[in-house]
């Protein structure tokens, strides 16, 4: 050891260069913003809150092809189908366990129709497990109150796909 | 398939495949040479079991020598010294463009049509198609069609191969369905839109090589992907269809036909295929026990207890009924023998034909054999409805020039046959000319149906095989042309165990036992078992529950493996697909803890140990396949058949319990047996 | 304030009696609100320091984030593990938050403000804060529990190792305050240096001194870079692993308020206490306490800065800074002090 790594080591020169460092540190802006007032920006890919759509006419989009439920990894998706009484192919369950989904997309890049899509909504947490089981209802209701928001969304993302 | 006969078989034609040499047998089409090279050719119209039509052109490959295009393979014979390709260029760009041709009218809706993920036409365009479409104009729409209860229709997506058209032709020997217009504005449909009637009608689903004909009752429940296949065994009829049971969660979706060319080839009845949405209603799912006069739900205790105490004071009976597997009906039998009697039966309706020597009541011919057949006697049997996949071997024989002939009041064959009559004394004077062909036949073949044996015709036909020498040497085979067909899928299995008293159930209600164990009996009188505690171990709510006084809930033939043996004696095994509903156990569980209620050993644990035992006793049952049941006993002359023939079965979609709690077989029942009368009663 | 009750007309027994239970609570309640408010502040300092913002939703600017979990925890229900020795495992975190409150009865908040003016002040602290790893390592045994009971060893053989060196910082500071007395010990350092500026720390003997401590009360409080008693990456939460509700609050509570403690020992021993930092009249019109309190502050803050910024040691490092360095170090300055003293005041 020499004798300027003693001098060094005794001074505890590195330690109190470290304690300058995040000093600076302690007096620089923050880098994280105040989340609950503030919100950062939110890319129109971001896969978020599902919701099931529908098309203008009220009419739901979702013609229970179960891609969807085949693609899932996680296996979260769950639907039932049968001919609805005007011999339409409509789901009588789609039920979606929050608590399984990975939020991989991979449901609304099989969606033939744009039926399931990931909304920008990432404030659903919920005081029960139960609550973030999906079913069909919830899905719509979703569906119906970000509608402009996940219709802005696939516009804007429409030119890169 | 090309059937190639022993004895004409000349030099095999060796065409050039790839590259590669291979020797095709004579007779050979093009794209059969080239599977047998290993090489896949796509095709759309072309159907082992159908006519060939060439109409789809998918099949297309290029052939030299011969005209520098590409050929439909299916079409044309393969020839000695012929050079096949099937990599090259031309083909490649050939599929292609008919693909694109295809896809032109054929609307990309596969996120609704239920063909998606075993379509033909999704897999063969993602392998051989392009990868877009260059076509802009509108698409062709047709009006859709009826085809009854079973089959759904989308017409649009009909790519016009005509399978269907075949099939209801030449297997199913119905002209219902056909093409009208032509080119583009070609339609399929039935006649005068019509539902299809024939009981084989639905395979035309299995068929269609697109969604155009789709299922209805499984219409939208499920992708295939998600099903859980089990190979199981049909007991709609005794002809051991071999059938893959597609199941979702706990409940049965469909049920699909599998190869087996010994016994279905690949049809399936229109019941087997859809009594199975009987399987979720009506259900027994717990125990009941009539308590004055009314069934209330019990503990299995109190069942248990009830026929033990009920036991010490006489006799246990056991009846089998028509849908049961070998197993049950073993260790009812073991039960019964330990508990000191032998009263089992499992004819329901009285039958009491001689059941000692097996030979003589079983379908010796096998329904491969029957094809070929030169001369047909049936004897009170509605062949379609009792087993409508033997009418199609009949209708093959039929068609190869056999001549057919049926005692027994008229149906509709859907081949040429002479009906003789509805008396069974018939039987002691037939016409000469039946004599005449029947005596002649190179292979003759007699076929006793449950008409016949209620008529008391067993042991005239039995004199009739040893008089015509049905049992011979035919080019080398041996023949046996004596043939029973049953209707019920347990009874070879129940005869093999035993289940037969000499007189029938006649004995059974003769020895008034104490308790009568009915397993799934659904077909036979209660009434005059008035006296006996009748405890019913079954899976529906019908007949046998109704009159019962203590329920137990059991597993229906999707719900326990077991072995079945088929009319022709057939040994197969069938797969557990789902678990039976609430409290319902497999039957053998039952029967093993009413034995330790009865307080007797019957000797078995475990399902294996119970096979195990059943082979043991009886050594059949160990294995897969036809049974050899030795030479046919010698005929009691004294007999005598008489009276008018009655065919047993009243509606071919109802004949059991689960079709019977089944909301399709009702729906076929009431649409294509009674529609007209319905329609009448409308008006 | 024991003449103020007796001018009440009390006894002076009773007098007595009433004044030290109003001392305690004066000392103890705002101690605990202290406390609350340092961990608020200790979160905060840790997160700017990591360019985040830390606790800012609960009340203005998030201060009463400590209230909130306070409050949380108390409404929680308290877990004793089904195989915990019951007795040992409630009782562990009550000795650790008592002990931790004892100590402060010794400190002086202004000159002659101290509840218990003892002779040997500073021998009580050493005492009762060796006391503090009893609850650490009936904890750590009481859980039945194999993290809690590596933490208790850790602790003990880490306090043991850091009083060791502290003892004989203490004693060179004793030496030249020529007191045990907490008071004459603040008043000793008054102009200590050149006359003009308060505090031990000026003294080049005693500088290194002062460094050792502040090293050694990190470690004696179990604080970061010596917080290998609670190493989550290896131990979980260490004893406190089974802990739940108020249980695991008294160990927080008895931490910081060791933690304060040792910050006001810094103060104390070596930056004058409540004397204000230079000799100058106009300073002394600010109270006495006010200047400790700010002192206070300001350690309290050094504390969190290295937690901030340095990663922590290993154990064996630790064992070897503490035997290795600290111990030889500290031994050679009690000699060199006392030779200095020895030498400059008595030996004359």
């Amino acid at each position: 050891m020499s004798v300027a790594q003693l001098i060094k080591s005794f001074t505890l020169w590195e330690f109190l260069k470290a304690h300058r460092l995040t000093l600076k540190y302690f007096f620089k802006p923050k880098a994280t913003i105040n989340y609950p007032y503030e919100k950062n920006p939110i890319s129109p890919r971001f896969r978020g809150e599902h919701a099931l759509r529908r098309y203008p006419n009220g009419e739901e989009r979702c013609i229970a092809c179960k891609l969807c439920e085949a693609v899932c990894p996680a296996l979260a998706i769950t639907i039932e189908a049968e001919p609805r009484d005007d011999g339409s192919r409509r789901t009588t369950r789609y039920d979606l366990d929050m608590t399984k989904c990975i939020y991989c997309g991979f449901c609304q890049e099989a969606c033939p129709v744009d039926a399931i899509v990931e909304g920008p909504n990432l404030e659903y947490s919920t005081e029960t497990r139960e609550e973030l089981l999906y079913d069909k209802a919830k899905l719509l209701a979703n569906g119906d109150k970000w509608e402009r928001a996940i219709a802005a969304n696939l516009e804007a993302d429409a030119p890169y796909r | 398939m090309v059937s190639v006969d022993a004895q004409t078989e000349t030099e095999m034609p060796t065409v050039t495949v790839d590259g590669t040499e291979i020797e095709v047998p004579d007779g050979a089409t093009v794209l059969q040479a080239c599977e047998l090279a290993g090489k896949e050719i796509p095709r759309f119209c072309y159907h082992e079991r159908l006519s060939i039509a060439g109409n789809c052109r998918m099949c297309l490959v290029e052939v030299k020598p011969g005209p520098p295009k590409p050929q439909a393979s299916c079409a044309l014979p393969a020839t000695h010294g012929q050079e096949i390709r099937t990599d090259s260029e031309m083909v490649k760009k050939a599929r292609e463009g008919v693909m694109e041709f295809l896809l032109i009218n054929h609307p990309l809706d596969c996120p609704i049509c239920d063909q998606g993920g075993e379509c033909d036409l999704q897999d063969q365009s993602v392998a051989y198609g392009r990868g877009g479409s260059r076509y802009h104009e509108n698409k062709r729409a047709v009006t859709e069609k009826y085809m009854g209860p079973l089959i759904k229709t989308i017409m649009t997506r009909c790519i016009h191969c005509t399978r269907c058209v075949r099939f209801s032709e030449e297997v199913a020997g119905v002209d219902e369905i056909g093409a009208l217009y032509r080119g583009e504005d070609m339609q399929i449909t039935t006649y005068l839109e019509h539902a299809t009637k024939h009981e084989l009608s639905a395979n035309v689903i299995d068929l269609c090589p697109v969604g155009a004909l789709t299922s209805r009752p499984y219409a939208y429940e499920a992708r295939p992907w998600e099903l859980k296949k089990t190979l199981g065994i049909d007991v709609s009829d005794a002809m051991g269809s071999n059938i893959r049971i597609d199941v979702r969660g706990r409940e049965v979706l469909r049920v699909l036909p599998r190869n087996n060319d010994d016994v279905n080839e690949e049809w399936l009845s229109d019941k087997a295929r859809w009594q199975v949405d009987g399987l979720t209603r009506r259900r027994l799912d717990r125990v009941w026990i009539r308590r004055d006069g009314k069934l209330q739900p019990a503990a299995w205790d109190q069942a248990f207890g009830m026929i033990a105490s009920a036991a010490k004071g006489g006799s246990v009976a056991a009846m089998a009924g028509d849908l049961l597997d070998c197993e049950t009906m073993f260790a009812a039998r073991r039960l019964v023998n330990a508990a000191g009697s032998q009263l089992l039966e499992s004819r329901q309706t009285g039958m009491s034909y001689p059941a000692g020597n097996l030979a003589a009541v079983n379908f010796n011919s096998t329904f491969a054999g029957i094809e070929t057949a030169d001369a047909v006697l049936i004897v009170g049997s509605h062949v379609r409805w009792e087993a409508p996949l033997l009418n199609v071997r009949l209708r093959k024989a039929a068609k190869r020039g056999a001549k057919i002939f049926i005692v027994g009041p008229h149906w509709e064959p859907t081949y040429r046959a002479e009906f003789l009559g509805e008396d069974a004394s018939v039987l002691h004077d037939l016409p000469d000319h039946v004599a005449a062909a029947m005596q002649g036949a190179a292979r003759p073949a007699i076929i006793v149906g449950a008409g016949g044996l209620v008529a008391g015709a067993h042991g005239p036909a039995l004199a009739l095989a040893h008089a015509w020498n049905v049992v011979r040497d035919a080019d080398g085979v041996r023949w046996n042309g004596f043939n029973v067909l049953h209707m019920a899928a347990a009874r070879m299995g129940a005869l093999m165990l035993g289940f037969a008293r000499p007189r029938g159930l006649a004995e059974l209600v003769q020895a008034a036992p104490a308790v009568l164990l009915s397993l799934g009996a659904d077909e036979m009188d209660y009434a005059p078992f008035a006296g006996s505690l009748k405890v019913y171990i079954g899976h529906h709510g019908d007949k046998g529950a109704t009159a019962a006084d203590i329920i137990l809930p059991a597993s229906a033939y999707t719900e326990k493996a077991g072995t079945y043996v088929s009319t022709e004696g057939r040994v197969q095994f069938a797969d557990k697909a789902a678990f039976a509903p609430g409290d319902a156990r497999e039957d053998w569980t039952i029967l093993r803890a009413l034995a330790d209620a009865l307080g007797v050993s019957i000797g078995f644990d475990s399902f294996d140990q119970l096979r195990t035992a059943m082979v043991a006793e009886v050594p059949a049952l160990g294995a897969e396949g036809l049974i050899d049941f030795g030479p046919l006993p010698a005929a009691e002359s004294a007999e005598r058949a008489g009276g008018p023939i009655a065919y047993p079965v009243k509606d071919f979609y109802l004949t059991n319990p689960i079709a019977r709690a089944s909301a399709t077989m009702q729906r076929c029942s009431a649409e294509l047996l009674h529609g007209e009368e319905l329609a009448e009663a409308a008006e | 304030m024991i003449p103020v009750f007796e001018g009440w007309g009390m006894s002076y027994e009773a007098a007595w009696t009433v004044s030290t239970i109003a001392g305690i609570l004066l000392i103890a309640l705002p101690l605990m609100l202290a406390v609350a408010m340092v961990i608020y502040v200790d979160r905060k300092i840790w997160a700017a320091m990591a360019l985040r913002r830390g606790p800012n939703v609960v009340g203005p600017f998030g201060l009463l984030q400590s209230f909130a979990d306070g409050l949380k925890v108390f409404l929680q229900e308290t877990i004793v593990p089904s195989a915990a020795n019951k007795g040992l495992f409630l009782i562990a975190p009550i000795i650790t938050f008592t002990v931790a409150l004892a100590a402060w009865a010794v400190v002086p908040f202004n000159s002659g403000a101290v509840l218990a003016d003892i002779n040997v002040g500073l021998l009580y602290i050493l005492a009762v804060s060796s006391l503090g790893v009893y609850g650490v390592v009936m904890s750590g045994w009481a859980s039945n529990s194999k993290y809690p009971f590596f933490s208790a060893m850790r602790a003990a053989a880490q306090m043991i190792s850091y009083e060791v060196s502290i003892g004989f910082i203490l004693i060179c500071v004793v030496l030249w305050a020529g007191s045990f007395n907490m008071n004459e010990i603040v008043l000793a350092q008054r102009g200590h240096g050149l006359g003009i500026v308060n505090g031990f720390v000026f003294n080049l003997l005693l500088f290194p001194m002062w460094v050792m401590f502040l090293i050694s009360s990190l470690a004696e409080t179990a604080r970061a870079p010596f917080d290998l008693t609670e190493a989550e990456s290896e131990l979980v939460a260490g004893y406190q692993t089974e802990y739940s509700s108020m249980s695991f609050a008294l160990f927080w509570l008895g931490e910081y308020a060791n933690v304060l403690l040792m910050c006001t020992l810094n103060a104390v021993l070596f930056f004058g206490g409540w004397l204000p930092p230079l000799e100058i009249g106009f300073l002394y019109w600010i109270p006495g306490f006010v200047w400790l309190l700010l002192k206070i502050a300001f350690f309290f803050f050094v504390f969190s800065w290295i937690k901030a910024t340095v990663p922590r040691f290993r154990y064996d490092q630790l064992m070897r800074l503490g035997w290795k360095v600290f111990l030889p170090l500290s031994l050679a300055f009690v000699v060199l002090v006392s030779g200095w003293l020895m030498f400059t005041r008595y030996g004359a």
